[in-house]
């Protein structure tokens, strides 16, 4: 078990890294660590393992910290910030493969393949705020999951700080690779408990020249989920999503489910299903194009359930979305990746923080006749020492997970007790 | 390797277990399980067991890891790296009569089926209703879900689709010592660590995989698919990276060299053109009312690289003509030489044309025709060196020719293996591509599935002395 505090800490990462990149942490970082350290290389990372691994400190990677201070009971000793090491390392567009250091977010790196029209095409909320080391350890995905999948699909190739302080690699830099055991699936997900990543590889693809969102209102969340799985059948679509009244009010003035599907391509292939949208699902909705299109769509992506009293992700088998939301309850609010069997979920106004235990009682109760499963994104401090966070995997899966853990960080100081099954 | 760890008690352990039909020692019978699709390198098993469910299963690999016994699984045996090699494993245990498919769930685009289901006959039970499995390997109308998920496996659609780990979403694997696991489940997103991710292309070090969680995939309204013709590789190579420059990145984009056009030809006579020194085949598909902008603005761009030719295949069945000299290539190539070796290796896509001219090289000074059928979207080769088993001298030159391409490879940052597998081909190269602290640390990752090392033992990783004979000659294995 580490030890959640050493004293001199800044004192002995200041032998590592200089006296003016360890500093006490922001107000979001406070939650996930105690002490902050920015180092700028990768070997200063091995050396503040090997350090922290004699020690038994627990430390976690450190981006925004948005998703570790949603979700921790108690900081880690020690954040390692990865917000200097953030550059991109090769980029060549006729390859369309980009390797970048972890600290750069979603937002940079696609703002420097804009030129080559091309993208990272997985849309978490504010990409602007979210390293690619988030995107893999939280596994962050948003309404483009639909159509490109998520990092998980994307990611061909990745280098982490591993137990020892040994820089490890899996993967390769090339579209296709299977060589070796894939290490880059390990790191997804994990949440900072196997190791630090400090690189990340990613196969892009060309952004598409036009974009439209279909935007249709519905009294009944079934008919939304209704028309969206008649959409989903008939068109191949960029994004497929519904939501809630209260969190569709920025879109539509009504109080309604909305349903935003999103479509792509050349400009024939857009007019014909723009064409297709309005005979299958009614006129009753709108067809937007160009900025407009993209400022909602955008909208949609950002809806930012970090910052929620009680926020949880819930996945399940498609078909079953509509009727696992709806046993919910009427006061849980939703965006739903409607074809994914994805919604994060959240409860209505002030009810938040009443009761959080029952309340995630019945999301999870309401999850798992259709063998899906529920996570936590965010829990207020003062509620969440009661909650966990995660399910709990079957006997046998968590077994193997608890070696997984063993095996690769043997001093358990990899963000410590907070991943499933207090992993 | 040892023969006396499988005593007769153990096998009348195992014939109680698996019933008469369910068992095979006899020593020539055998032999047809010596190798897969990698014929340099051959080593028989001395008992072959072919459990039909997943009781079964368990409760031989309990029984042989009541005494330490290691053993080797096997779908079709069309991998082509030596992944299912019986390499110290007395033991062969192989999925084929566990071949059904469970359920068929179209609403969630689910597929549940047993491991030892072949590739193709996922995508024949749903084809009917709109809907596909999308890996797509040359042998699919032989390989198993169970080999593909050992190997991620791919094929020429990969280039949109990606390999068979984006299509696996939960798995039940028998573990070494017998037990039974679930892993992953319905939904997309997982809970805890993607053992799923870890446990496909693991090539069977992991224990035995006997059910998956498939995804289907929506077939595409249209496809265009065009054959274009290039006086030389290096034309055609140029051409692939001005097609992917364009913005357009096709289901498919395939070439084949003139060695190998001319014994598709031959052996198929589908209308490939003769005087062609490349062809590529390049597939687009999706919504209709797109699709002819594309299909004319690659043909513009095809014929701007240097396109001699640029043909359109005109309805479905000359598609399909297509299609089936693409993926019989390897067998038309078994008429130019009584043997061959298939290699893997990947480039960036950029460095197509210089990794040709290193493999022109190649097969001048080692004095052996190579072919290349290969998956160009993705900058996967497949170097197909051509030898004759019955000299020693080819078969070893034929060895250390697919070993200088591979170095190539790497060389140019790409990779060993892009869906075949390291097996026992590659894991001689894999130091070329990873530290010693990467194997380790992989090392690491199997033991949390197999601390004993009993699962396929000698697989992926190299151990020093872990070698068998390169072989006598026997058969080749048709793909």
């Amino acid at each position: 078990m580490a030890a959640t505090t050493s004293s001199n800490l800044p004192n002995r990462l200041d032998s590592i890294v200089g006296t003016d990149r360890v500093r006490p942490p922001t107000d979001t970082e406070a939650r996930a660590a105690d002490t902050i350290v920015e180092p700028v290389s990768v070997e200063e990372i091995c050396e503040i393992v090997r350090m922290c691994e004699a020690d038994r400190i627990a430390l976690a990677p450190i981006g925004a910290a948005r998703s570790l201070a949603g979700i921790r009971r108690s900081p880690v000793a020690l954040g390692i910030s990865m917000a200097r090491l953030a550059r991109i390392v090769a980029y060549e567009p006729d390859d369309m493969t980009i390797v970048a250091e972890s600290g750069i977010t979603v937002g940079k790196l696609n703002a420097a393949m804009a030129g080559a029209r091309q993208r990272l095409p997985v849309d978490p909320c504010s990409p602007g705020m979210t390293t690619l080391g988030s995107l893999i350890g939280a596994a962050h995905a948003g309404p483009l999951r639909l159509s490109e999948g998520t990092s998980r699909d994307l990611l061909i190739g990745v280098r982490f700080v591993g137990h020892g302080g040994n820089l490890v690699h899996g993967g390769g830099r090339v579209v296709k690779t299977v060589a070796g055991y894939d290490l880059m699936k390990l790191m997804g997900g994990a949440f900072g408990t196997l190791g630090i990543v400090t690189e990340a590889t990613f196969r892009v693809c060309p952004t598409p020249s036009d974009y439209c969102l279909a935007v249709v209102p519905y009294a009944r969340a079934a008919d939304a989920f209704a028309a969206a799985c008649i959409l989903n059948d008939a068109l191949p679509l960029s994004n497929l999503d519904i939501l809630s009244p209260a969190l569709a009010t920025g879109f539509h003035s009504t109080s309604q489910f909305l349903l935003l599907a999103g479509f792509s391509g050349n400009p024939l292939e857009v007019g014909d299903q723009a064409e297709r949208i309005r005979d299958l699902v009614s006129a009753r909705g709108e067809i937007l194009s160009g900025d407009g299109a993209l400022r909602s769509y955008e909208l949609l992506r950002d809806i930012d359930f970090h910052s929620a009293p009680l926020a949880a992700q819930i996945a399940v088998p498609p078909a079953s979305l509509a009727r696992v939301l709806e046993a919910c309850g009427n006061d849980t609010e939703f965006r739903a990746h409607a074809g994914s069997g994805v919604a994060q979920i959240i409860m209505a106004g002030e009810r938040s923080v009443e009761a959080p235990a029952r309340t995630i009682a019945r999301w999870r109760e309401a999850a798992r006749p259709a063998r899906g499963n529920l996570r936590l994104i965010a829990a207020a401090p003062a509620i969440r020492n009661s909650l966990e966070f995660f399910d709990t995997p079957n006997a046998g899966a968590l077994a193997l997970m608890r070696r997984l853990k063993a095996a690769f960080d043997p001093a358990g100081i990899f963000n410590p007790g907070c991943f499933v099954g207090g992993i | 390797m040892s023969t006396s760890t499988i005593d007769r008690k153990l096998l009348d352990e195992l014939r109680e277990i698996l019933g008469a039909d369910g068992i095979v020692s006899r020593a020539t019978e055998l032999k047809v399980y010596e190798c897969d699709g990698w014929t340099v390198e051959k080593s028989a098993p001395d008992v072959l067991l072919l459990p039909r469910s997943t009781a079964q299963l368990s409760a031989i690999l309990a029984a042989l890891h009541r005494r330490g016994i290691a053993f080797v699984p096997r779908g079709a045996g069309t991998g082509l790296s030596g992944g299912c090699l019986s390499l110290n494993a007395p033991a062969m245990i192989c999925t084929s009569k566990m071949n059904r498919i469970l359920e068929i769930d179209f609403d969630n685009r689910r597929v549940e089926a047993e491991s030892g289901v072949v590739n193709l006959h996922v995508t024949n039970a749903v084809k009917s209703k709109g809907y596909f499995y999308a890996p797509d390997p040359s042998s699919q109308v032989a390989c198993t879900i169970g080999g593909n998920i050992a190997e991620n496996s791919g094929g020429p659609h990969t280039l949109k689709y990606g390999v068979t780990t984006n299509h696996v979403l939960a798995l039940e694997v028998v573990l070494p010592d017998g037990e039974v696991v679930e892993l992953g489940g319905p939904a997309e997103e997982r809970c805890g660590y993607d053992l799923v991710g870890a446990v496909v292309g693991a090539e069977g070090t992991a224990g035995i995989v006997t059910r998956a969680t498939l995804k289907l995939m929506r077939e595409p309204e249209n496809h265009r698919t065009l054959l274009a013709a290039f006086p030389d590789a290096d034309t055609a190579t140029r051409a692939v990276s001005m097609i992917i420059a364009s913005g357009i990145v096709p289901a498919a984009l395939e070439m084949m060299d003139q060695l190998i056009i001319r014994a598709v030809e031959e052996a198929f006579n589908v209308g490939l053109p003769l005087d062609a020194g490349a062809v590529l085949i390049i597939e687009l598909e999706g919504l209709e009312a797109g699709l002819t902008t594309y299909a004319d603005e690659v043909a513009k761009t095809a014929n701007l690289a240097g396109a001699s030719s640029v043909r359109l295949a005109r309805d479905e069945a000359e598609r399909a003509l297509l299609w089936k000299a693409r993926k019989r290539a390897f067998g038309a190539v078994g008429r130019l030489a009584p043997n061959y070796a298939t290699q893997d290796g990947v480039v960036p896509r950029t460095c197509l044309p210089r990794i040709l001219r290193v493999i022109a090289e190649v097969s001048r000074r080692y004095d052996l025709r190579i072919g290349n059928v290969f998956h160009a979207g993705d900058g996967n080769l497949h170097p197909i060196i051509l030898y004759d088993e019955r000299e020693p001298d080819q078969v070893r030159r034929a060895i250390d020719a697919g070993r200088e391409i591979l170095k190539a490879c790497i060389d140019m940052g790409g990779s060993l293996t892009g869906e075949h597998g390291i097996g026992v081909e590659k894991l001689g190269e894999m130091p070329l591509m990873f530290s010693p602290d990467d194997l380790r640390v992989m090392t690491e990752l199997r033991h949390v599935f197999d601390p004993m090392e009993r699962s396929n033992p000698g697989k992926v990783i190299p151990q020093p002395g872990a070698c068998v004979e390169v072989a006598a000659p026997r058969r080749q294995v048709p793909i």
